[in-house]
């Protein structure tokens, strides 16, 4: 992506809309299917972690006491609209929000069961063929400064989700794929990406 | 959360930038083709008279220390939708607010430079004042002919009319329910007009537009 190395970890708001269980389908826009312009999806899979109780302004040594679990959860993002809108200094909001943008599952890991968060492999197939595969141990920004760091800006609210970001290999979807995104010690989401169906 | 006498349960709120045509001419900014979305998180809103919270954070560091209020007309929404064409938007709206879309200016400047999302500043606690009250659609029979102003210690510093706004209600349900689903008690935020500035700890902002009342609400600082 060429992206440059962050100083602070870089957030972005996605709104609950986007949130679908393990199993239920992607519904990808008709709006960016039928446009040359916007017809690039693509498929980013994360550890994510749960908020436990209200917390704000939390010391790095602290954040472990406000974390309830870990799932998995695929930031789907529509990128050829996420570029034209950063090349024009938008926002980065409608690319990332479109109804069914956030598969999040298959379970929540309890906090205690992951000795180790930042030495989890990570991967995402689309129809069995592998196109992420890395280890949580690669994240620039652990989760402990994730959750201090945000926390200075936001208070954090109990069910609260936390995506900690995508390793290389980001590729695009199409109708009719079938994505799988695993992570070691919690298990796999498995999501059919479908059109969006005249109305 | 209750505004007036009702309570509503937002999932979200979706602002809109730029989206008065004299506020478009004070930032320089480009008339957009489409409606300029943004979100700010829930744990912004606050009510009326409750306090805006100037974070240390901010105060304490020269390339952040301007925060800015920006008085704005809301629409709440009625029933889940999706799809929603021009014609049928009053259907789903409950009612209209005022918002007031407190900005970390500085820190909003800096992250769009550097071509990154607009969130952080955005999204401070206190950072989305909203009441008095819901003002119901029928109470109301023409959301764009609104006068609206911000008085900052009693000095107007903002004030125009809702017929000034560029993209008007209907466009922006329509647009914005192409792309996402709306749940009752969403928030939609239209837009500030001009006269855009900062606000310090000890200010008292009210915040007015025609037939819905006063959203008034003091700042303090973090801590204090």
């Amino acid at each position: 992506m060429n992206a440059q190395v962050p100083k602070n970890p870089v957030f972005f708001a996605k709104t609950v809309n986007t949130l679908v269980t393990d199993e239920n389908p992607i519904v990808y826009p008709k709006i960016l299917y039928e446009n040359q312009e916007y017809n690039l999806v693509d498929h980013e899979v994360e550890l994510a972690f749960i908020i436990s109780q209200p917390c704000k302004n939390i010391q790095v040594e602290e954040a472990n006491k406000y974390i309830e679990g870990y799932s998995i959860f695929l930031d789907i993002t529509a990128r050829k609209m996420q570029i034209s809108d950063r090349n024009i200094n938008l926002p980065w909001y409608r690319s990332k929000n479109f109804d069914t943008f956030g598969p999040i599952g298959p379970r929540i890991v309890p906090f205690n069961d992951i000795e180790d968060p930042h030495n989890l492999n990570i991967e995402l197939s689309i129809n069995g063929d592998f196109r992420q595969q890395s280890n949580t141990k690669y994240m620039i920004f652990k989760i402990p400064e994730i959750l201090s760091y945000i926390s200075k800006f936001l208070t954090l609210f109990t069910g609260d989700i936390v995506a900690t970001g995508t390793p290389s290999g980001v590729g695009p979807i199409q109708p009719g794929d079938s994505i799988k995104a695993s992570i070691e010690k919690i298990g796999s989401i498995s999501h059919k990406v479908i059109l969006e169906k005249d109305d | 959360m209750r505004i007036g006498t009702r309570t509503i349960n937002p999932t979200k709120i979706i602002c809109i930038g730029t989206n008065y045509m004299d506020h478009i001419e004070e930032t320089g900014l480009d008339v957009p083709k489409e409606p300029v979305l943004f979100p700010k998180t829930l744990n912004c809103l606050i009510s009326d008279n409750e306090p805006i919270i100037y974070p240390k954070f901010l105060f304490n560091q020269r390339k952040y220390n301007r925060v800015d209020y920006e008085v704005e007309l809301a629409f709440i929404i009625k029933d889940k939708c999706k799809h929603v064409p021009m014609d049928d938007t009053f259907n789903h709206i409950l009612g209209y607010t005022v918002f007031n879309d407190i900005t970390a200016r500085k820190m909003q400047a800096k992250d769009i430079v550097s071509k990154l999302p607009w969130f952080r500043s955005k999204s401070f606690d206190t950072f989305g004042p909203i009441g008095p009250r819901i003002a119901l659609t029928d109470e109301i029979q023409d959301p764009h002919n609104l006068n609206i102003e911000l008085k900052l210690n009693g000095e107007t510093k903002q004030f125009s009319n809702t017929k000034n706004l560029l993209f008007k209600i209907p466009k922006l349900m329509e647009y914005i329910t192409t792309m996402f689903t709306l749940e009752p008690g969403d928030i939609i935020a239209t837009g500030t007009p001009s006269g855009i500035g900062s606000i310090q700890p000890g200010d008292l902002i009210e915040a007015t537009i025609e037939k819905i009342g006063t959203l008034t609400n003091k700042v303090v600082m973090e801590g204090e």
